[in-house]
């Protein structure tokens, strides 16, 4: 996921500082419920940024009383990243999935029934969707239209997620009759538990 | 005390070798002012419940009671009264009639009730201004969008101000948004006016809006979900 793009992006609008920058990047991903970055995360972005000639940085001196602060400018090379960014298209990253994975190790492992699995991540799906439907039906067309968006793209995944999850459980019994995938065994690997 | 309560409500159509248990022993509860979704693959017995419920139909085994009334207790009579008074039906297909006006329609349950037109139709005009369709009262069904005509249904499924209703695949017949906007509505009927809402749905997103869903399978509970706690 990139912060970089996005802050290439917000420092294309004009230059910022960088406790600006945070503010104004936890805005475009939908408020940090959405996605929660700390400051660090934003100065060592920034950091890297610069070295890469992304970015140049200025020192603004603070008027009157006010500390010196820093303020970052796009560079020609930075505005280039970000047009290269917009030209390519997103990889969707449904395939590394930490419930698959949880589904897999109990199958294998024997050591959690997947019916009761199935059934715990259901709940919560649900719960999420709730509160998720409840929240976007908070904002209004007129003035959150970015939280609706992106609340409704959420929405559509759990409903995807939760017809997923219907359909392999009705497909418990067939993959607990299948072999588990297992590597290739190297000549003097264990010995293979039994089934 | 709950609006509805079943106990080990069960039903078998048919018999001896080629009977079928829709319902297989059923209790469950549920509260004044709550949202409650059914969910579960065809044939899992959730418009059975429903049927059972709301008097529809007759239980094999177990009891229903709506409101502290047990409907296998009632005459005919007395049944269809009950159903008049305390319970409004929405249906996948909205079931309006169509030579009738929006106004008409909604507040058909009264009239026949014995309500005069007039004041029936004052209830009616209230219950379809709330939902939006206060410039649509002279509107035929047919000169009626899908979500606004079962907006018109749920107006009429209230208009005897019952303090439930049930609802059958509401959303079945609608595009997304419109489904949307009628699930957002029946949360409402639920939150902002206190009626019991029992929804049948196989749409996770339309249940998502209860505040449990209960899912049904071989005609029995299987799983219990609770979306929203009580205040």
């Amino acid at each position: 996921m990139s912060i970089r793009h996005a802050l290439l992006g917000l420092l294309a609008q004009k230059p910022r500082h960088g406790y600006e920058l945070r503010a104004a990047f936890q805005a475009v991903v939908g408020g940090s419920e959405a996605w929660d970055v700390k400051p660090a995360q934003i100065y060592t972005t920034l950091d890297r940024l610069e070295e890469a000639g992304l970015v140049e940085r200025h020192s603004d001196l603070g008027e009157g009383s006010e500390p010196a602060r820093r303020i970052y400018a796009l560079t020609e090379a930075g505005r280039a990243a970000l047009q290269e960014w917009f030209a390519c298209a997103v990889d969707s990253q449904h395939q590394r999935d930490e419930f698959f994975v949880k589904l897999m190790v109990a199958l294998f492992s024997g050591e959690a029934r997947l019916e009761l699995i199935i059934q715990t991540q259901r709940s919560h799906l649900y719960q999420e969707m709730h509160a998720m439907t409840t929240l976007r039906d908070s904002y209004h067309a007129r003035t959150g239209m970015a939280q609706i968006l992106l609340l409704d793209k959420a929405i559509m995944h759990l409903e995807a997620d939760l017809r997923w999850m219907e359909i392999t459980e009705m497909r418990i019994e067939a993959i607990k009759g299948q072999p588990f995938p297992e590597p290739e065994i190297r000549p003097r690997g264990r010995p293979r538990k039994g089934n | 005390m709950s609006i509805i309560s079943t106990s080990q409500l069960t039903k078998i159509y048919g018999s001896g070798p080629a009977a079928v248990t829709a319902l297989d022993h059923v209790t469950l509860k549920i509260d004044p002012g709550e949202f409650v979704a059914i969910m579960g693959p065809s044939g899992c017995g959730k418009s059975t419940l429903l049927h059972l419920i709301g008097g529809l139909d007759k239980a094999t085994e177990g009891v229903v009671a709506v409101d502290g009334h047990t409907l296998s207790d009632l005459d005919d009579n007395s049944l269809t009264e009950l159903r008049r008074r305390k319970m409004g039906f929405v249906f996948q297909f909205y079931n309006l009639i169509p030579v009738l006006t929006a106004l008409e329609n909604a507040a058909l349950p009264v009239t026949l009730d014995g309500v005069k037109p007039a004041e029936a139709q004052k209830k009616a005009s209230e219950w379809l201004s709330r939902f939006g369709l206060g410039d649509r009262l002279s509107h035929r069904p047919d000169q009626l969008s899908g979500g606004q005509q079962q907006r018109v249904a749920i107006a009429r499924a209230l208009v005897a101000e019952p303090q439930l209703i049930l609802a059958d695949e509401p959303t079945g017949n609608l595009d997304t948004k419109a489904s949307d906007e009628i699930a957002a509505l029946l949360r409402r009927v639920s939150k902002e006016f206190g009626r019991a809402v029992v929804m049948v749905t196989h749409d996770p997103r339309i249940a998502a809006y209860a505040d449990r869903i209960i899912f049904l399978k071989d005609g029995k509970i299987a799983e219990e979900t609770i979306l929203e706690k009580k205040k």
